[in-house]
């Protein structure tokens, strides 16, 4: 279940314009903070809540370089999205088979 | 219904080497739902099962057979008898809109007829986390003024 817990943050973190928009951008490779800040029209403190939303969901790795903060995409944690799409198909997947065997058994006792 | 978002959506077609009505049977009494809905060893237990749109789908689970939490809780929206099921964890049993973590969604299960047996599809269509946002985005007060108001113009240019 701790996957999930983390898939959570992933959604939350997804779940905002502005946060979306940094993804995007480092998607394209590495920025520094104030780099990224600098498209939107908001003070750098707020702005700096959205990296750290980023950054405990794991999506976003921050590492300070001298005087300037770097962030970077982690696309594996990106890619838990997918996983969990696939694993719900696991979920149903499971469930399919395991109502088939289930009435095939009802038809046919043995 | 056939949109299907195939980056949030997922289907599923199988053929099952049954009779419709015994599959149909499998899914709507609760006692032998609750022998598949989860993966042994886990036990399911079906809390509510009333199979008609707006009635009650709860279910809970136990990986001892004694403690038993929560698991699915949702409600029926379409039932065609025999044919179709559809429900949706986006409200819960008592119709109150709920938010179930990670999103919600709202699974479709067809009951066909096939020369093998029953030709079964589930659909199972996820919220879009992305859409809460612009929901927001958007203002829930304002949006509920804007239908509010093209309704009272409305009612009032039939009543002028």
């Amino acid at each position: 279940m701790a996957k999930y817990e983390a898939l959570d943050e992933v959604f939350v973190a997804l779940a905002d314009s502005t946060r979306r928009a940094v993804i995007r951008r480092l998607g394209e490779g590495p920025a520094s903070v104030s780099e990224l800040a600098r498209p939107f029209a908001i003070t750098l403190p707020s702005f700096l809540k959205h990296v750290r939303v980023l950054e405990s969901s794991g999506l976003v790795r921050t590492a300070k370089s001298g005087r300037v903060r770097m962030c970077t995409l982690d696309r594996e944690r990106l890619a838990l999205v997918d996983g969990w799409l696939a694993e719900q198909r696991h979920v149903w997947e499971g469930r399919t088979d395991r109502l088939a065997a289930f009435v095939t058994e009802l038809k046919e006792p043995s | 219904m056939t949109d299907i978002d195939p980056r949030l959506d997922l289907t599923l077609d199988r053929v099952i080497r049954a009779p419709r009505d015994v599959v149909w049977q499998a899914w709507t009494d609760p006692a032998q739902l609750a022998q598949w809905w989860v993966p042994a060893p886990t036990v399911a237990r079906v809390e509510k099962l009333d199979v008609r749109p707006g009635g009650a789908f709860v279910t809970s689970m136990s990986d001892d057979g004694a403690a038993f939490v929560p698991h699915t809780d949702s409600v029926f929206l379409v039932v065609d008898d025999g044919a179709r099921l559809v429900f949706s964890n986006a409200i819960d049993s008592s119709w109150h809109p709920a938010s179930p973590e990670p999103v919600a969604m709202t699974a479709e299960i067809v009951f066909d007829e096939h020369p093998d047996g029953t030709e079964y599809r589930v659909v199972v269509r996820h919220a879009d986390p992305a859409a809460r946002d612009r929901h927001e985005q958007l203002g829930f007060y304002d949006g509920w003024g804007a239908v509010t108001g093209a309704l009272a113009a409305l009612a009032e240019s039939r009543a002028g």
